[in-house]
């Protein structure tokens, strides 16, 4: 099986994997508990604490595990019924579990602007400053967005956030392994993160508060997370996070090399054999490796399954529940028209993927595509 | 790495609805050697709380899963909408009783998947229905099922030879309750699965005026009996069908006995629906019917058949019959037997022993 599609998921590292397996096996104390197991469970929790805050330049105080990175977006705008300036300013291109979720709020007096992106998938600064009001509370934008890989210019918007003391939230679920990060340049508020995006576990995220930041709990309980997210910890999960981290900054640079140079390759070769495909996303800000097309007159769904067929996988952004692709919004959002929409798929590549390995996916969709 | 393209048949792809009909069918074809594949259609996008498509879904990918048979999923909801129920409605607003079956078996499955499936790269396709295609020279037939209380022909009369080519019933040669057996021989999660019953998008009947109520509106008019008498309310003539017995809201207290009422006729020009008590009442029962919008499975109408028979309903007994009179889209006909409620808007469907030869809608009846 050829795996690429690694802005869906990654798969666990063995590094990982061993992690967990070790702290599941051994290390079942209660992190709560006062005697021996709870207390290395607790070490175990706050090793991995250190090691992410020190990946992006935090203070370990500074970050918060979660469930997901679904639930830290939650947290972070559900906090919005406690301020005091309740409206928020967001882009069309973010992910459900930052767009749905205002969308409950409006039932709770949140209400929101949706920015246009232009057809590269880039906010203009000039529209944030135009949509800001007099209860403006929250500016919330992706940092890299998931189907197109655009990297959004984050520092000056923030700087127009902090301008007017407006709160920053960023979805930077994309963005570890594949960018560098650091909070003393990327100055948002609040950032989430989910681990099975960079070659961890699933069910683990967790949420970057600077500090200071107003914050206030979803699940609320025993009081774990410094009260911000209660329930007994997934420690194995944490763990296996803490690995992943470490593993993503490690040659970070050789690393996002490699992603490059497959992209490269793909797109070098692919665009010689079909000339008439389509690069959606921006040319200069994108993260390395993911690739979004468009291949006119045919169906994504149908392109997938024949790759599918093939032991290719790759995917066309996301699904729903019961396995329908519809149109892609963040793809309407920049442009793409409807019949191009539904022939668009999207190749992201990941640390396994060799030149070879791109080489078998360039002739697949070229016969599939047929040419 | 090479592909070895050649050397493996197209698949067959099957219409999964995650039901055990379908699902059998897909184990049957893989148990005979096909290289088999299912899609699952979402066919409906509205977000009623009737609909139970997530555990559809999950049914059918468990029984894939099981079989280790690739599913994909699709939606031909536009297709469902544009060409199923805006007909659906239509019908309904002009007090006809539609079968929207018979128009998704045309529009969806057997016009919309099998284009999908032919993309696909599929050979044909295959469903769960209770039917058989027999080829006969250069002509495909449709064949009843052999298990007569299941049989599903009724609902594919509007197939033409194009579709019958590309498909396969591979339940057509099986009972029901040995479907079932299969099921759960075979471990399938969903042997025992209630069968889908009534219209796919409104669930259980009982919503279904409520449902009907979202698009059509209510129009309340008075109901008389046969003889003249004034004994209740209707909410809108849309909202009734041609034999209805439950929901009149008749009570007692009307009527020579304790017989129940039925929906005999509707009178459009004054807004009156009309009902009849007993079952036996003549007003219920015709000979004849005039139908349009007739469709031959064959491409014409047949020369001549010597026992024809007709269904006017799904799972009704053949009815003998002959045709008085019939051109390109209409004909008339007439019964051996008077015939228990004729519903305008439903189908009429034409067989000659098994085989089964085409149709058209019901128009009104004398």
């Amino acid at each position: 099986m050829l795996y690429f599609d690694h802005a869906a998921t990654t798969p666990v590292h063995p590094k990982v994997v061993k992690k967990m397996e070790d702290v599941s096996r051994l290390d079942y104390g209660n992190p709560s508990s006062v005697y021996s197991s709870g207390r290395v469970a607790k070490s175990i929790i706050e090793d991995a604490r250190s090691q992410i805050a020190s990946m992006i330049d935090a203070s370990p105080s500074e970050i918060y595990f979660t469930g997901s990175g679904t639930e830290a977006n939650n947290i972070v705008l559900w906090s919005m019924l406690y301020n005091e300036k309740k409206h928020v300013i967001t882009s069309a291109i973010e992910h459900p579990a930052v767009l749905k979720v205002l969308e409950e709020l409006q039932y709770f007096g949140v209400t929101f602007d949706v920015l246009p992106v232009d057809s590269t998938g880039l906010v203009d600064p000039k529209d944030v400053e135009m949509a800001i009001k007099k209860d403006t509370g929250m500016i919330s934008i992706m940092y890299v967005n998931n189907e197109i890989g655009t990297i959004q210019s984050l520092q000056k918007l923030i700087e127009i956030s902090k301008k007017r003391s407006i709160l920053f939230h960023s979805d930077c679920v994309q963005v570890i392994g594949k960018l560098p990060l650091s909070v003393l340049k990327i100055e948002a508020d609040y950032m989430t993160f989910s681990a099975h995006k960079f070659y961890g576990p699933k069910g683990i995220g967790f949420l970057y508060r600077r500090k200071g930041a107003p914050l206030r709990p979803l699940v609320i309980g025993g009081g774990q997370e410094s009260n911000i997210r209660a329930g007994t910890e997934n420690i194995s999960g944490i763990a296996g996070l803490g690995v992943a981290a470490k593993l993503a900054y490690q040659n970070l640079n050789s690393r996002i090399d490699h992603l490059f140079q497959l992209e490269k390759y793909f797109k070098n070769n692919i665009i010689q054999k079909l000339p008439h495909i389509i690069f959606n996303g921006n040319n200069d800000q994108h993260i390395p490796g993911l690739c979004s097309i468009t291949i006119p007159r045919k169906k994504n769904e149908i392109v997938l399954a024949k790759l599918d067929r093939k032991g290719i996988e790759v995917s066309n952004g996301s699904a729903c529940s019961s396995g329908t692709v519809g149109s892609s919004p963040i793809l309407k959002a920049i442009g793409v028209k409807d019949k191009l929409n539904k022939s668009t798929i999207r190749i992201s590549f990941g640390r396994d993927n060799t030149i070879q390995d791109v080489s078998t996916l360039i002739d697949a969709i070229c016969e599939i595509a047929g040419a | 790495m090479q592909f070895a393209r050649s050397l493996v048949p197209d698949p067959i792809i099957v219409g999964i609805s995650g039901g055990v009909d379908s699902s059998v069918s897909a184990k049957i074809l893989k148990q005979q050697g096909y290289e088999v594949e299912c899609v699952f259609m979402k066919n409906w996008d509205g977000d009623d709380e009737f609909c139970t498509v997530e555990d559809d879904y999950k049914d059918a990918l468990a029984v894939c899963n099981l079989l280790d048979i690739p599913l994909r999923s699709t939606s031909f909801s536009k297709q469902y909408r544009d060409n199923v129920f805006k007909n659906f409605i239509e019908e309904y607003s002009v007090g006809r009783t539609p079968n929207p079956d018979v128009l998704c078996n045309k529009e969806v499955k057997f016009n919309a998947f099998l284009n999908y499936a032919i993309d696909l790269g599929g050979a044909k396709i295959a469903t769960g229905h209770y039917a058989r295609i027999k080829r006969n020279g250069k002509k495909f037939q449709l064949l009843k099922g052999i298990d007569e209380s299941k049989d599903q022909s009724y609902f594919l009369y509007l197939l033409n030879q194009h579709a019958l080519s590309k498909s396969l019933f591979p339940l057509g040669e099986l009972r029901k309750s040995e479907v079932r057996k299969i099921a759960k021989e075979s471990n399938l999660v969903n042997f025992a699965k209630k069968d889908s019953t009534g219209i796919c998008f409104i669930g259980e009947q009982k919503y279904f005026r409520e449902f009907l109520k979202k698009y059509i509106p209510s129009k309340p008019g008075i109901i008389r009996s046969h003889d003249g008498e004034t004994c209740g309310k209707h909410e809108g003539l849309s909202y009734y069908t041609i034999g209805q017995r439950k929901g009149l809201r008749i009570g007692g207290g009307y009527g020579n006995n304790r017989d129940p009422w039925f929906v005999s006729d509707k009178d459009f020009e004054n807004n009156i629906l009309i009902v009849s008590q007993g079952i036996e009442h003549p007003s219920l029962y015709h000979k004849r019917l005039k139908a349009n919008s007739l469709h031959w499975i064959e491409g014409c109408a047949p020369k001549s058949v010597e026992n024809l028979t007709a269904k006017i309903r799904y799972r009704q007994q053949d009815q003998e019959c002959i045709i008085i009179h019939i051109n390109n889209d209409t004909c008339d006909i007439e019964f051996a037997e008077p015939q228990f409620a004729i519903a305008p808007g439903q189908s009429i469907v034409f067989y000659d022993g098994n085989i089964c030869l085409g149709g058209g809608i019901i128009l009104e009846r004398s």
